[in-house]
């Protein structure tokens, strides 16, 4: 039995997949071409005459469970995973897995001038965009917010809130706009050292 | 008598051009199909091309009282079954990331680009005969006792293939969204 | 990305049974910040969601995608732009891995911010590397800096790479980095201050200086 409240994603598949597809004239044109090399159809038979299905177009049980177990191993080439008989997937190493570079982490402390402000936290890919993870903390003199967190190994993308304003980080490269209309920060930290 | 039926028996009085109105009529609907099922244009239009031959050829075993589209299916499913299975012995494996490569030219032009190719993925991972049943029955929206006359299988293994269609689906959904 | 919003479909699900089916079932381990994706509508995360199984399927960084849709949560951005954005590196990061080959993901969105920037691929490829290259990804911040600047794209390849070229490694980017860097700060134009400093950097890559170890700071000033 179907489940008549169809899942959101299987929804979306075959709504996706549901979507025109636009063909090439030129192919239609091809179909015509080989149509127009053939025979004429046999002669018209007239429709009230009692036909025979062809029996190529209907497929025994026998047939059928061949073509399965044939088509099975289409479906791994096609799609790039291994299944076994049943049908279930076996896990496959993904094509063109990136080496990872190792994971360890070099403590990195950021800082940032502002004065006037009452608030800063750090924002950036290594606390998931979120503000409220790491504030910043000002030393009561001298307008100066700093924050030390551990960071891994490689290229970090970040930016301050300022009281709500957004603030790159004027001693740092920029990196550009990612789509949402403001650059950010990069920070390159190396094994035991930052740069 | 239905446009389809009508221009069947121009086609059998000899006007070889009335084949053409049933090209034009049919042609895109059953790419949709053929590309969903297997997965690439190439093959597809091998399917094509191959399925407008044999329905022309038996054009005379084509009866009225049947829907055309429903005896149209009929060859185009056994078509690409047939490549599918001539397939495997060529590898045929659906990739696009090459066509990304600076100065490649883009023969597929009329690929509407990620979410189809994410969506023709998935698909692929699906079993043949599941995503047959699954592309039958949501993507060609065919009630059950079509489908069963059209691929000669029962309605009840059909409407298992369906489901189990949709759990892969729904799993792959799970991992995803699990990640 | 053309997600066509459903009001036709009677998906039987409304928003907030949805959102609760998708957090039904707490992974150990399961980071916090996977749900911030909840903040999306239904069709926004899904389209993010399986841009990154496809990122993923293509072994291409799916944390870096995924960060790019939390900066646009926090960011406050309309959802739409947040797919656009996650598309837009996606992207930008099969350009990069197309041109540089298979290399690890720091790299990878390194070279795909400067494409982001505004470097073409071909000029990227000049910095194809070959089996033990040094490090690019102060090389390329740089480049993705000066380009964000505005410095011609022509100027900035033909500085950085003519330096890339002659074996110049990380600490020399850095220090061009700051050079130019205080030289705009200064007034000069930064296409003017790059041309200087290229001209003064020693073309042979010298012994190579020490990065200072453990914490490093860097005074900003507003």
């Amino acid at each position: 039995m179907i489940d008549s409240e169809q899942h959101p994603y299987v929804e979306w598949i075959a709504r996706e997949a549901r979507r025109p597809v636009v063909t090439d004239p030129a192919a239609r044109e091809r179909v015509m071409a080989a149509i127009r090399a053939e025979p004429a159809p046999a002669a018209h038979v007239p429709l009230w005459r009692r036909i025979v299905e062809p029996r190529a177009l209907t497929l025994s049980p026998a047939a059928i469970g061949l073509l399965a177990a044939g088509l099975v191993g289409i479906g791994v080439l096609a799609g790039g995973f291994a299944m076994n008989r049943d049908g279930r997937m076996v896990d496959q190493p993904r094509v063109g897995v990136a080496p990872q570079l190792p994971v360890s982490d070099t403590v990195v402390r950021f800082v940032l001038v502002a004065p006037q402000a009452e608030t800063v936290s750090l924002v950036g890919d290594f606390n998931g965009w979120d503000a409220s993870k790491t504030p910043m903390a000002r030393a009561a003199s001298n307008g100066v917010w700093t924050v030390t967190l551990p960071l891994s190994v490689g290229r970090h993308v970040y930016s301050f809130l300022v009281d709500g304003k957004w603030s790159v980080d004027p001693n740092a490269p920029l990196a550009p706009d990612d789509g949402f209309g403001h650059a950010n920060s990069v920070k390159i930290v190396r094994r035991g050292s930052v740069l | 008598m239905s446009d389809d039926a009508a221009d069947v028996q121009r086609v059998l009085a000899g006007d070889v051009d009335a084949y053409a109105a049933l090209v034009d009529r049919y042609y895109d609907r059953c790419a949709r199909f053929a590309i969903r099922m297997l997965g690439n244009r190439d093959d597809a239009e091998d399917a094509l091309q191959a399925t407008f031959l044999r329905a022309y050829r038996a054009l005379n075993r084509y009866q009225e009282r049947d829907r055309f589209s429903a005896w149209l299916y009929r060859i185009l499913v056994n078509q690409c079954r047939s490549i599918a299975a001539r397939r495997a012995h060529r590898e045929r494996v659906f990739v696009r990331e090459e066509a990304l490569l600076l100065n490649a030219p883009d023969r597929t032009v009329a690929w509407s680009g990620e979410d189809e190719e994410f969506v023709q993925r998935v698909l692929n991972e699906l079993d043949p005969l599941l995503r047959e049943a699954f592309l039958l029955k949501y993507i060609e929206e065919m009630s059950y006792e079509e489908m069963s006359a059209l691929t000669g299988v029962g309605v009840s293994a059909l409407k298992m293939r369906v489901k189990r269609a949709c759990d892969r689906l729904r799993e792959r959904w799970e991992r995803i969204k699990n990640d | 990305m053309r997600l066509h919003r459903p009001p036709r479909f009677a998906l039987g699900l409304s928003l907030a049974a949805l959102v609760a089916l998708a957090a039904i079932r707490p992974v150990a381990g399961q980071d916090a910040t996977v749900d911030r994706l909840a903040k999306l509508d239904q069709y926004n995360r899904a389209a993010v969601e399986l841009m990154l199984d496809s990122a993923a399927t293509l072994g291409l960084p799916v944390s870096y995608l995924r960060s790019v849709a939390y900066e646009g949560i926090q960011r406050k951005a309309d959802g739409r732009a947040i797919v656009r954005a996650v598309r837009k590196q996606f992207d930008l990061l099969k350009t990069a891995r197309a041109t540089l080959g298979t290399v690890d993901s720091e790299e990878l969105t390194a070279a795909a911010a400067v494409l982001g920037a505004g470097a073409r691929p071909n000029q990227l490829a000049t910095f194809r590397a070959q089996q033990k290259a040094p490090s690019r990804l102060e090389a390329f911040a740089v480049w993705a800096d000066l380009l964000t600047r505005g410095v011609p794209a022509e100027d900035a390849f033909s500085g950085l790479s003519k330096l890339w070229v002659d074996g110049a490694d990380d600490a020399t980017f850095l220090r061009l980095w700051k050079n130019v860097q205080s030289d705009i700060l200064q007034g000069l134009n930064p296409g003017t201050a790059l041309q200087n400093r290229i001209r003064e950097t020693p073309v042979r890559a010298s012994p190579q200086v020490k990065p200072p170890e453990g914490q490093q700071e860097n005074q900003s000033s507003r």
